[in-house]
């Protein structure tokens, strides 16, 4: 009696306990730390914003319910105000922290926005789930864009929405170290190597690669050559999903630039997001592989950067990168289709919206009337579009996202040297048709 | 507390909890879900049966308790076994109704050299604008009105129209221009609008100032369920294999869009007989087990052994001691779990950098599956060091005396009289830690994400556990796979209530002891 007793309180006093430590049933971590790490901070403002990372709800009192993410809530807010002053009707700028996946998510329920403001890369997949209705821009106005950025909008040749940005990566090298940007891989790494020697830097160049590989970075690699990518294009532009071409002889031949490169230690499969920028803001890296959301930072960190096209690899031609366009999306279950389709198509092709977005995310505008104006100015912007005008959109099927792990994961085995580029170009293909059959 | 105020609690709680489910069936019949709230109402029945009368005694006090099992526990449950006999997932979210009807909807091109209209949305005159029939008043680009209906194109007279510098028209005289609000409103009517032109196209409204003449390149013939599309010489015709629209010609060829439906067993047959899965699925489940055991037993050995260190009363300044060691667990997660994964980086972490070794932590497998423990050694081992000070306090320091007197010297008193005691508190709670740590997929997404991946094949990782492969399938990878991923779900269950079975008898028999 006088044991039970004990063990009794016992076990009372640790469940107290670890109630009051946990108040759950998660014992060493808390469990709600999953879901990809999607959180973005918000800022506040006058766009209502999300509690956390939850889809923001849809009001059901106006007229128009347009989803972005934080950084252009403001300048979208401020042209949906507009409008909703010339047309008599109410608009509201919800803050989405993912939208891709909230807008997916709500639209499956009949809770979804008219508007969506996201990338080109998304369009094969919203097409796939019918949650995104198609933009028929007027020739003569679609012919004011830069004609990349509207090939990104269309899809099986349908238009689905209006571009309002472009981004692309190129070669950010520091002036203070490098007065002149070198067009070749083999300049570049004489000139890093040479820094490194003279204790100016400790290695060439920071290149975002990681442990899993990272097929935006490494693509360009295989687009130097002549047949080398991803996917083949059809007659009409579009990608072709059953014409696989990470394999063929370019793109073996940019496999085995990485290769070298790994060797050289110049690509290492130890920098990865967390320390890129870093490398490059600390001095560490005179050269830098990245895009205009690095530029900020560098900026913070006192660095004298420049910014220049992609060198180009020996044996082909000069490394050309994805283009990234940003765009804004009429939802196919659209409460309110009609304002919808009139705002995107009559107010985002304007000239003072594509400059007031241009403001705060600092990517060329795809207007071009906007961009030349920006680019008089501006020569950051410049140099962004020039490292990116050889480039093509990502591409926007649906196939491509059985591309990226297998793709990615190849290249960083290559430059770990863990495998020989055209063996491992190989089996990456293999496994990528073999995902794309599966569907 | 006198009877009447009780009485009275108890019936503002009563009313308190039928108001609650009143308004969740409310927000359920808004969403048209009629068995949801047939369901609340019969709960709410039940409730009000078993506490607002005196019957049911037993049942006052499971009522809660089986309410939020079947809400937190057994719906889940049920809810993802259902799915996992579907194929839901990218692409095929909808029905095939659905299906048919977005394809051809999007399939609508721009006719060749045709103008484009300024268009404004109107109905005839003295018409209400919220039922009446949707006309168009067009204008050409050369300036020349039009009016647009369900029969055709007619011109309009031009006397008395009036239009803006870009040639939309503001008033036409028979006609009510509807407002952006109005014509807003109608939006369906607006789409469903096509006004018939000679070509066999049709002039549709692009939101509320422009119209163009779109048609639909692709038909649909319900009768042999095949899709014809007629952009391409010869005509593709297209029929439903796989929940899909595939191209008759060219089975490679198939629309993205596709349906939902049910598959039967199909995603647990490709569970057993997938090479790579079945080949995969072994290792992973080894490193699982081995993984939770190996976390339970170091974070436990390490808790206790601090803990009896700390309980000894003549150590000073425990306080202080205490909540140091409790900080690895204040923290949040997620953020030592990065943390860490920075200092594992093989070129510029600082585990290699002091230690002056070279080892690729998160590149080899063994690395990774190490480094992966040392950090849950890290991020578990405060919890274990609560639990085990708090039931060490609980046990009477006259036990020990009472093992002194007997002659057992400090390890067999530990051993025999400590450890049992502890154990019959701490069991059940390892035996928690171990389902908690069997499902970790926080601290494996944000440390290596499942990886390195070995060999040509990504969908298996060294460092996986069976629920980040779970979630690898359904999220990312080709195609999110909802379908898929519930039976792989429903496997992991059945595996942790297996192997929970042997480990609840064992703390049965812990208990026995006393």
């Amino acid at each position: 009696m006088h044991k039970r007793a004990l063990g009794a309180a016992a076990v009372t006093g640790v469940a107290a306990l670890a109630l009051s430590a946990c108040g759950g049933s998660s014992p060493t971590t808390p469990s709600n730390t999953g879901a990809a790490g999607t959180s973005k901070a918000t800022t506040s403002g006058t766009p209502e914003t999300p509690s956390g990372t939850a889809a923001p709800v849809r009001d059901a009192n106006v007229d128009l319910v347009i989803w972005t993410d934080a950084d252009r809530s403001k300048a979208v807010q401020k042209y949906a105000d507009q409008f909703a002053a010339e047309n008599g009707v109410s608009v509201k700028v919800q803050i989405s922290t993912d939208t891709r996946a909230q807008f997916k998510d709500a639209t499956k329920v009949g809770k979804g926005p008219d508007v969506i403001v996201g990338a080109h890369d998304w369009l094969g997949e919203l097409v796939q789930n019918s949650t995104v209705a198609p933009v028929n821009l007027s020739s003569d106005v679609a012919a004011k864009f830069l004609p990349s950025a509207i090939a990104a909008t269309k899809f099986n040749g349908q238009s689905y929405g209006v571009p309002y940005a472009v981004e692309n990566i190129g070669l950010m090298y520091n002036k203070d170290l490098v007065p002149n940007p070198p067009k070749t891989m083999e300049e570049l790494v004489a000139t890093g190597e040479k820094l490194v020697k003279e204790g100016k830097a400790k290695q060439v160049l920071s290149q975002f690669v990681s442990k899993v590989g990272n097929a935006y970075f490494a693509y360009p690699y295989l687009s130097a050559f002549s047949d080398g990518g991803i996917f083949a294009t059809k007659d009409n532009g579009d990608y072709d999903p059953n014409k696989l071409i990470v394999n063929s002889p370019g793109s073996v031949k940019g496999g085995e630039v990485l290769a070298e490169l790994g060797k050289e230690k110049v690509l290492s499969t130890n920098v990865d997001d967390t320390n890129q920028d870093a490398l490059f803001d600390t001095k560490a890296a005179p050269f830098m592989i990245s895009g205009p959301w690095s530029v900020a930072k560098a900026k913070e960190a006192g660095i004298n950067y420049g910014i220049a096209p992609l060198p180009s690899l020996a044996g082909g031609g000069a490394m050309k990168p994805f283009l990234g366009v940003q765009m804004f999306y009429v939802s196919s279950k659209a409460k309110n289709a009609a304002l919808a389709q009139e705002f995107v198509t009559n107010y985002i092709p304007r000239k003072d919206v594509q400059l007031a977005l241009f403001e705060v995310g600092k990517r060329p505008p795809a207007l071009k009337e906007a961009y030349d104006e920006v680019a008089a100015s501006d020569p950051d912007v410049k140099a962004w579009y020039e490292a990116g005008v050889d480039g093509k959109p990502m591409p926007n099927i649906p196939a491509m996202n059985s591309v990226w792990g297998p793709f990615g994961q190849a290249t960083a085995d290559i430059i770990a040297g863990k495998a020989g580029a055209q063996a491992r170009l190989d089996a990456a293909a293999k496994e990528i048709a073999a995902n794309i059959a599966k569907g | 507390m006198t009877k009447p105020l009780a009485l009275a609690i108890k019936w503002v709680l009563i009313v308190a909890t039928m108001a609650g489910i009143l308004w969740v069936a409310t927000k359920l019949a808004q969403a048209g879900n009629t068995m949801a709230v047939v369901i609340a109402g019969l709960v709410g029945m039940g409730i009000l049966a078993v506490y607002a009368t005196r019957r049911a005694v037993p049942l006052k006090y499971l009522v809660p308790g089986l309410l939020f099992m079947t809400l937190f526990q057994l719906w889940p449950v049920l809810y993802t076994a259902s799915l996992s006999t579907t194929n839901y997932g990218d692409g095929h979210l909808y029905s095939k109704e659905e299906s048919v009807s977005d394809i051809i909807a999007q399939s609508v091109r721009e006719v060749a050299d045709t103008p484009r209209y300024k268009m404004s949305v109107a109905t005839k005159e003295g018409g209400d604008p919220t039922t009446a029939d949707l006309v168009l008043l067009l204008t050409k680009p050369d300036g020349s009105p039009f009016v647009g209906d369900k029969t055709g194109l007619q011109p309009l007279p031009a006397t008395g129209v009036e239009k803006t510098p870009v040639g939309k028209i503001t008033k036409a005289p028979g006609y009510t221009i509807l407002n952006a609000r109005q014509a807003n409103a109608r939006s369906k009517d607006l789409s469903a609008i096509a006004v018939p032109t000679t070509d066999g196209g049709g002039i549709k409204p692009v939101g509320l100032s422009e119209a163009f003449e779109g048609r639909a390149t692709v038909t649909y013939d319900a009768n042999a369920d095949k899709l014809t599309d007629s952009s391409t010489q010869p005509p593709t015709v297209y029929a439903p294999k796989d929940a899909r629209w595939v191209n008759v010609a060219d089975p490679t060829v198939s629309f993205p869009q596709g349906w939902k439906e049910s598959v039967g067993l199909a995603n647990y047959t490709r569970i057993f007989t997938d090479p790579t899965i079945r080949s995969g699925f072994l290792g992973i489940f080894v490193w699982n087990v081995v993984f939770a055991i190996v976390s339970v037993l170091s974070t436990f050995l390490l808790g206790m052994l601090i803990a009896l260190l700390f309980n000894d009363p003549r150590l000073r300044g425990k306080a202080v001691y205490r909540s140091l060691l409790i900080l690895p667990y204040a923290l949040p997660g997620f953020v030592t779990a990065l943390v860490w994964k920075g200092m594992f980086n093989q070129d510029y972490g600082i585990i290699n950098q002091t230690l002056g070794l070279g080892v690729d932590w998160l590149g080899t497998s063994a690395g990774a599956k190490a480094a992966i423990l040392i950090t849950n050694l890290w991020l578990g081992f405060p919890y274990m060091f609560i639990v085990c000070t708090g039931a060490l306090q609980s046990i009477p320091q006259d036990v020990r005396e009472a093992a002194t007197i007997d002659g057992a010297n400090a390890f067999r008193t530990l051993r025999s009289i400590i450890m049992p005691l502890l154990l019959v508190a701490v069991g059940p709670l390892l035996l928690a830690s171990f389902a908690f740590n069997f499902n970790n997929f926080g601290l494996i997404y944000l440390l290596t994400k499942g990886g390195p991946f070995n060999g040509a094949d990504t969908s298996i990782g060294s460092s996986d556990l069976l629920i980040t492969y779970a979630f690898r399938l359904a999220f990312s990878g080709s195609a999110p796979n909802y379908g898929f991923a519930a039976a792989v779900s429903v496997i992991i269950f059945l595996l942790v209530a297996l192997m929970s079975i042997p480990g609840f008898r064992r703390t049965k028999a812990l208990e026995e002891v006393n």
